[in-house]
């Protein structure tokens, strides 16, 4: 769309705060101070590693969530209950299993009161318009995936909404069935006028994110707050093997491996004697081992987007995986590569048992595990209780989940021979 | 639905169109069956089948109007003869299906409230909790006594009493059913629902009855059996000197029992067994098929029930034409009530975060009027309860500390009797049930008879039980075990073959390859994948064993009274002796009980179930 007149701003968001409260009594903040616009006539993604709040924005965006603080505005009046004229997609379809294709597109045009013929118009051509004529009659569980999304996507345009929303609405089907309705979505939304006027879509697929947006926000997670702001001033159509669009997706890489994995350490270390303490990447330990052995047997480094691409893993994924394994010692991170360190390359080619050694050794250089480990040393028979361990995270790592650390925890403490733990009689105890 | 065979013919040959004025071979010429198969395709069968039914319908309804509106006899003369059987049965399914929409109405309105008001949840859960516990039946001749003094006039009275009743016999499995299905409506279909601004009505009827269609009809089918269980008791008992009769396939039995007469019982046997069967066939199993279109489920690897009548009904005419006046009724009311309910309720399932912060749009929503409504009708059922619960209060205090401690020995003698029926059952349930559940070919054998039986009412087995228990001079103290045992012993079997069942092949398929021997496979493997199921089994066995207990320890049979000591037979006699204190008294006893063992049993049992041997990780 023409920049040279800046659009009507539709949506916007105004220091909105998301927190939420754990089943411990910890606050966690999900959403941190989020301002942002959506102006008319431009499709913006919403892009950041798994945890960062971006689905629970888009809701809050919808009025579907109130957000704890902070303020969203629809062309300028503030928005109490749900956003006017908007349309979703939803990751998972969100089709009603017991309606045809036709009779789920009827659906949501009854609260809209029209006349009977208005309601088959509309549904004859938002069916035409997604390519699904023919399958009127089809219930969900006979079509495919792709077309199931083509029924959202038709039912999200039948209310001609001035906005439509998407959560990551092509990740749950395959690949070439997600480009092809990439392509039709923006094709559709280039033909359509002014229903929808703008989209504003959830996603974790870089490419596909350069892909359709006009401008691409990027987000951090713990706590979730915007990054970057991306302008992507690419003509349509645009071609995935441009120089041009290779060019913006490493753009967007550097972006994002900045922020996840950064050159240098955050939050500085006031004095050495005090222990630092870093969440734990939820990843097990054999993923870690896994992926130390294969740097190693491909050449000691990789790029760290190619590899998320050769293992079929989101990049985000395998971000928490290079995580762990940094935490670690095992390689190092300059910029997107991944490198060995001496240490993972020995780690690399040594057997299982002594593998468990210097695992056990490189944990108890992690502030958790020199604390719990002393916890379970100094404590009367040698156990403590699972709750009282996780009591201590809540307290070592105010924003994380307990429950999931403990599980990391307990993980890598198993691997390498540091800890026991009995789930019937919930006792953590030296090994 | 299936064309006429003629059309299919032409579609598939398309020469067959292009020959011009050229007939298609008929498919009659290709044998008599050819004939049949087109009446049965072309609907007129199904038209003629719907025209007699609704021809029986109105011929039925006046029957029972005729007989609700009957004056009240002092006695009503039960006719013994196999003639009048037919007519007796017809009354009976009358008052249990009367029941049955009692019971469905209870539970949409009672399950929706809970389920959608935070504050009434936290009364009317453990309210319904509480209501499943206690033995309804010792409130009978009180509500009896109360209705036919409403209706003096009439039957209507006693009718009414009956069907309540076996109400109390179905609502509230079916209530929890649809309660938990509200609540457990997946995340994306809710938000759906709200982003295109669902009201109420259309998110209840295209969002959440549809969800919940498959486990309310399931329920439906058992809670009926659930009903037939006391239709003996309800249609005749004696009030002190009164003796309140219902024709009816219950009264049937019993006068028939009374004057030992045993082609008589046989015969009702018979009839309530076709009855039991005539419903499975024409109306809950094309219901189950039916209900599979709201499976949400995409795989369709289970196996696909059919049911020949359901298919029938497809090919009428006359059912499509309802089919369009109703949806057509249904959106004119469903536009009609919009207006009122406009907003949308704020204490969404799913719409807000869990921090309970001040709400910053405390506005219009907190007085709109389905909050109003629902907040009177809470603060009324509170005070009613209080009101209850302070008569009761005052009753139980005029009861002395002696009659306590006997009442809490009867409970302990009871509280054996209901676990030695337990184990009894399981300990025949559990072998057959797993043979029956491993193998495929026998499980669909043996399903429908397996259904059928537990559908047919113990009670009216009990007067050849108790011969039979006469015959080995067995103390009632002891049959009535055997007794209770007969009506429960089912829901353990059922348990365990849908827990057999559900074995994931690869777990046999592990054991078979290495060769376990068959002990060590029952402990090691088939036990525990089946515990959880076998838990529910217990629960809901020793839920009507309790109940079945007030009927199990106090049974008449030629004249004679035989009673065994046990809070059962202690709430019989209070009931049919009007000492309401007493009856207060042993109630509360008994489900005190119930209730604790829930808690301190069957809780941690659930637990352990859920946990170590949960088989869906």
């Amino acid at each position: 769309m023409e920049d040279s007149v800046l659009q009507p701003v539709l949506l916007s968001s105004e220091n909105v705060t998301q927190r939420f409260s754990m089943p411990n009594g910890n606050m966690v903040t999900i959403l941190d101070n989020i301002t942002m616009e959506i102006r008319k006539g431009e499709i913006i993604c919403l892009i950041g590693p798994s945890g960062c709040g971006k689905s629970t924005l888009l809701r809050i965006l919808a009025g579907l969530m109130r957000p704890t603080s902070g303020k969203v505005f629809a062309r300028g009046k503030e928005v109490a209950g749900l956003t006017p004229g908007v349309g979703m997609v939803f990751q998972m379809f969100a089709l009603f299993p017991w309606m045809t294709v036709s009779e789920n597109i009827q659906s949501v045009l009854v609260p809209l009161q029209l006349p009977r013929e208005e309601v088959h118009h509309r549904v004859s051509t938002v069916i035409k318009m997604v390519g699904l004529e023919g399958f009127e009659e089809a219930y969900p569980r006979e079509i495919s995936g792709g077309m199931k999304q083509r029924v959202g996507i038709a039912r999200g345009l039948a209310v001609q909404p001035e906005l439509l929303f998407m959560d990551e609405p092509f990740s749950a089907v395959d690949a070439l069935t997600a480009e092809s309705l990439r392509t039709d979505l923006v094709d559709i939304w280039d033909e359509a006028d002014g229903e929808p006027a703008s989209i504003i879509m959830v996603s974790h697929d870089i490419k596909e994110v350069v892909y359709m947006a006009d401008r691409i926000v990027v987000f951090s997670a713990n706590p979730g707050r915007i990054r970057t702001i991306v302008q992507n001033k690419l003509t349509r159509p645009r071609d995935y093997r441009a120089p041009e669009f290779l060019a913006m997706v490493d753009y967007i890489h550097d972006i994002i491996t900045t922020n996840e994995l950064p050159d240098t350490p955050p939050a500085a270390v006031t004095t050495p004697s005090l222990p630092v303490y870093e969440p734990l990447p939820p990843v097990s330990s054999s993923d870690v081992v896994s992926f130390v052995e294969y740097l190693s047997s491909h050449g000691g480094q990789g790029d760290v987007f190619v590899l998320a691409h050769e293992f079929g893993k989101e990049f985000s994924d395998l971000i928490n995986i290079v995580k762990a394994a940094e935490m670690l010692d095992f390689i190092d991170t300059p910029k997107q590569r991944t490198v060995l360190t001496p240490l993972g390359h020995r780690f690399a080619s040594m057997d299982t048992e002594d593998q468990k050694v210097v695992w056990k050794q490189q944990i108890l250089t992690l502030g958790i595990f020199k604390t719990i480990h002393a916890d379970v040393h100094a404590s009367r028979n040698g156990t403590i209780l699972d709750d009282e361990v996780q009591d201590r995270l809540a307290q070592l790592l105010p924003n994380e989940n307990p429950a999931f650390t403990f599980a990391t925890l307990i993980n890598w403490a198993r691997f390498g021979n540091l800890l026991a733990f009995d789930e019937d009689s919930d006792e953590v105890s030296l090994q | 639905m299936q064309e006429p065979l003629e059309n299919q013919f032409i579609k598939t040959n398309p020469r067959g169109n292009r020959l011009l004025h050229t007939r298609p071979v008929s498919p009659v010429t290709w044998g008599q069956s050819g004939a049949i198969m087109a009446f049965y395709h072309s609907g007129a069968l199904a038209d003629i089948v719907i025209i007699l039914g609704i021809l029986g319908i109105f011929y039925g309804i006046t029957q029972v109007g005729h007989e609700w509106t009957g004056v009240l006899r002092p006695t009503v003369l039960i006719d013994l003869s196999f003639r009048a059987l037919p007519r007796y049965t017809f009354f009976s399914l009358v008052r249990g299906l009367a029941a049955y929409c009692v019971s469905f109405l209870f539970t949409i309105v009672y399950g929706y409230w809970a389920a959608k008001d935070r504050l009434a949840e936290r009364l009317l859960v453990p309210i319904l909790d509480i209501l499943q516990s206690i033995p309804v039946l010792g409130f009978m001749p009180g509500v009896v006594l109360a209705l036919v003094s409403l209706f003096p006039g009439s039957n209507v009275g006693l009718e009414l009493a009956a069907v309540l009743m076996i109400f109390t016999g179905q609502a509230w499995n079916m209530t929890f059913s649809f309660y938990n299905s509200l609540k457990s409506v997946p995340q994306d279909l809710q938000e759906a629902g709200t982003i295109y601004r669902f009201n109420w009505w259309q998110r209840l009827t295209q969002i959440e009855m549809p969800y919940s269609a498959v486990g309310l009809i399931w329920n439906s089918m058992m809670s009926m059996a659930g009903g037939w269980f006391f239709l003996m008791v309800t249609e005749a008992f004696q009030l002190g000197s009164r003796d309140f009769r219902l024709p009816g396939i219950g009264s049937y039995m019993s006068v028939a029992v009374e004057k030992g007469n045993v082609p008589a019982m046989l015969a009702a046997i018979v009839a309530m067994v076709l009855m039991i069967v005539a419903l499975d066939q024409l109306l809950w199993r094309p219901m189950v098929v039916w209900a599979q279109k709201f499976r949400i489920e995409d795989t369709s690897d289970e196996e696909t029930m059919d049911s020949w009548f359901l298919d029938l009904l497809h090919h009428s005419h006359i059912l499509r034409w309802i089919g369009a006046a109703s949806s057509f009724v249904g959106h004119a009311f469903g536009s009609l009530i919009w207006r009122p309910f406009q907003h949308i309720p704020r204490n969404m399932p799913g719409s807000s975060p869990v921090v309970s912060e001040p709400s910053k749009h405390g506005g219009p929503s907190r007085l709109s009027f389905p909050v109003v409504f629902s907040r009177v009708l809470f603060f009324l059922l509170a005070a009613g309860l209080a009101f209850a619960l302070a008569q009761v209060v005052r009753l139980l205090l005029s009861v002395r500390t002696g009659e306590w401690l006997r009442l809490l020995r009867s409970d302990l003698l009871t509280l054996a009797r209901v676990t030695a029926a337990i184990i009894l059952g399981t300990l025949w349930a559990l072998p057959v049930g797993l043979r029956i559940g491993l193998s495929p070919k026998l499980s669909r054998i043996m399903q429908p008879i397996v259904q059928v039986a537990a559908s047919f009412p113990a009670p009216m087995l009990f007067p050849a039980v108790i011969l039979l228990l006469a015959l080995f001079r067995v103390n009632i103290g002891f049959g009535s075990v055997v007794l209770m045992l007969l009506g429960t012993q089912w829901y353990i079997l059922f348990n365990v073959i849908a827990g057999a069942q559900a074995i994931p092949s690869d777990l046999k398929e592990a054991a078979a390859s290495y060769r376990v021997t068959g002990r060590q496979r029952f402990w090691s493997l088939y036990l525990p994948a089946i515990f959880p199921y076998l838990v529910t089994g217990w629960v809901t066995a020793t839920g009507g064993a309790w109940n079945a207990s007030i009927v199990a320890e106090i049974v008449t049979f030629r004249g004679q009274t035989l009673r065994a000591q046990g809070i059962g037979s202690v709430i019989s006699e209070a009931a049919l002796g009007a000492k309401f204190a007493e009856l207060a008294a042993a109630i509360l006893i008994m489900s005190l009980t119930v209730v604790l063992i829930n808690r301190f049993v069957w809780r941690r049992l659930y637990a352990v179930a859920s946990t170590q041997y949960n088989l869906s990780k």
